[in-house]
């Protein structure tokens, strides 16, 4: 009975834990522009982040080393080096970016500006990672996450077409004034936003952090096939919103307000509080996650002591990396940079440093030197392959489309 | 280590040092020093920073490398952070609830 409390409340936490910021603006941008005919990217990303998380909890869960240490070993020094500065920096980035959108969320619930909300937010992400236990976070977060559910209900009650929701499902394809060239970026963009690297780096490092062994890979595997693709149910419920609002009407979605909006006009209120709540932890959630994966990356890669299942002065260095990362946060969102666009760009970077995250974990997930004999299999091995390659291809072509397309204007 | 083959690139290079007892995180092997004096070579030290670690000290080696470093201090920078900054903020001492 414990067990299987464990396995739901992971599965819950993995839900609510899914959807951060970049999920909630692109799914609705996506959805504004194209309808439902981006759907299957969601789809794609969902199974590819499954993919890769359970093979990054089974290293964890084998040998004990998350994903950032592996990186280094198999990547080397120079090359690892580089793997770093682009993890690091589009980790940051999405870190800029999750803090705006708690600010932007205390804006919404308010009226106060969000500039003001900002270093309290940042400075609540530092307390709760100086203070709380790791087991804690992501409980909390995670489950008041899931009121995002919240978005499904929306969808439901604006009494959409089905069919033509169906249909643009059916038919993905660029309709109206959109190119082949802005539905590619947004492709990317949606592929980055399931797939961000971060997620694989806590995800291993939490592994870590909670001291998996061998016996928890059925709870960690329970957690990664039923809740990742629920998470992304929850993506398709965002763009389903907007396709309905806003597709019609031509408008595009331009601030978190807009992509609140579909709550508020099909539940009122109530709608609205619940929506506000669950984007406040969904982001707030994932500001704690990125930023304790700006300290993991680092201080994986030099070997440096790290995590909070040590006291924080005997994890000194982890904690001071933490520190600057939400101090810069504060700097660059004081610029009064749009946090929507921050997070428009930070996808797309994530995913072109897709690659050197997801390799190495291929790699080391097949050496029985770590793994013993939980290996991969053949199938799980022909699936990761054709992931490693459309990673590639997702990395190669987002700058170029990300130039050619104005950043998808 | 019986029996069991180790490639010096592959098993020490870029590993994680880890203190045998604490299980302390100490940073990791940059380079490897071999002693070519004898007819097969050995590894005579491991390299972290600017720390040589001798081959006694290595205690066990799997996913990482252990060791008991008898006399030297690998943990300088980690200190030097938690004597000047970290240590002073309140709390730093306590586990988390």
């Amino acid at each position: 009975m414990k067990k299987l409390l464990a396995v739901t409340l992971g599965i819950l936490t993995a839900i609510g834990g899914f959807v951060d910021i970049g999920d909630l603006v692109t799914n609705a941008l996506v959805g504004a522009r194209f309808g439902m005919r981006l759907a299957w990217v969601v789809v794609v990303g969902v199974i590819g982040i499954c993919l890769y998380a359970e093979m990054s909890g089974r290293v964890v869960a084998m040998s004990g080393r998350p994903v950032f240490d592996l990186i280094r070993e198999r990547l080397g020094r120079r090359t690892g080096l580089f793997a770093l500065i682009a993890s690091f920096l589009v980790t940051l980035l999405t870190l800029i970016a999750e803090i705006g959108g708690v600010a932007l969320a205390f804006e919404l619930a308010s009226g106060v500006n969000y500039l003001l909300w900002m270093p309290l937010a940042a400075i609540a992400v530092w307390l709760v990672i100086w203070r709380v236990k790791f087991s804690h976070l992501e409980k909390v977060f995670g489950l008041l996450g899931l009121l995002l559910i919240v978005f499904a209900v929306a969808l439901w009650k604006l009494g959409p077409n089905w069919g033509q929701l169906a249909h643009q499902v059916t038919h993905p394809v660029p309709t109206g004034h959109e190119t082949w060239l802005t539905y590619a970026y947004y492709a990317i963009a949606l592929f980055g936003a399931a797939m961000t690297p971060y997620e694989v780096f806590f995800f291993s490092s939490g592994g870590v952090e909670e001291k998996w062994s061998r016996n928890d890979l059925g709870t960690e595997r329970a957690n990664v096939y039923l809740g990742f693709p629920l998470g992304g149910l929850l993506s398709l419920a965002i763009a389903g919103c907007t396709a309905v609002l806003y597709l019609p009407a031509g408008i595009k979605v331009e601030t978190l307000g807009q992509v609140t909006l579909p709550t508020a006009v099909a539940l009122g209120k109530l709608g609205l509080a619940i929506v506000l709540v669950g984007v406040f932890a969904a982001t707030f959630g994932a500001a704690l996650e990125t930023a304790l994966s700006c300290g993991y990356t680092i201080a994986q890669y030099f070997g440096w002591q790290w995590g909070k299942f040590v006291r924080p002065r005997q994890a000194s260095r982890f904690h001071l990396i933490i520190v600057i990362c939400l101090a810069l946060s504060i700097l660059v969102l004081l610029t009064a940079v749009d946090p929507v666009k921050v997070t428009e760009y930070s996808v797309v970077f994530a995913a072109m440093a897709l690659p050197l995250t997801y390799l190495p974990i291929l790699i080391i997930a097949n050496d029985p030197d770590y793994m013993g004999e939980s290996t991969n299999g053949r199938v799980l091995n022909f699936l990761a392959l054709i992931y490693l390659g459309l990673l590639l291809l997702a990395s190669i072509a987002a700058i170029p489309l990300m130039i050619v397309t104005k950043a998808g204007q | 280590m019986t029996g069991k083959i180790l490639h010096a690139q592959l098993h020490l290079m870029d590993r994680q040092l880890i203190e045998y007892r604490s299980g302390a995180l100490l940073g990791k092997v940059d380079d490897v020093e071999l002693d070519l004096r004898s007819e097969i070579p050995v590894v005579a030290a491991l390299i972290s920073g600017h720390q040589r670690i001798p081959a006694a000290d290595i205690a066990e080696i799997d996913s990482a490398v252990k060791i008991t470093p008898y006399q030297l201090n690998l943990t300088k920078g980690d200190d030097w952070v938690e004597q000047h900054l970290i240590g002073k903020i309140p709390g730093a001492g306590n586990e988390t609830e």
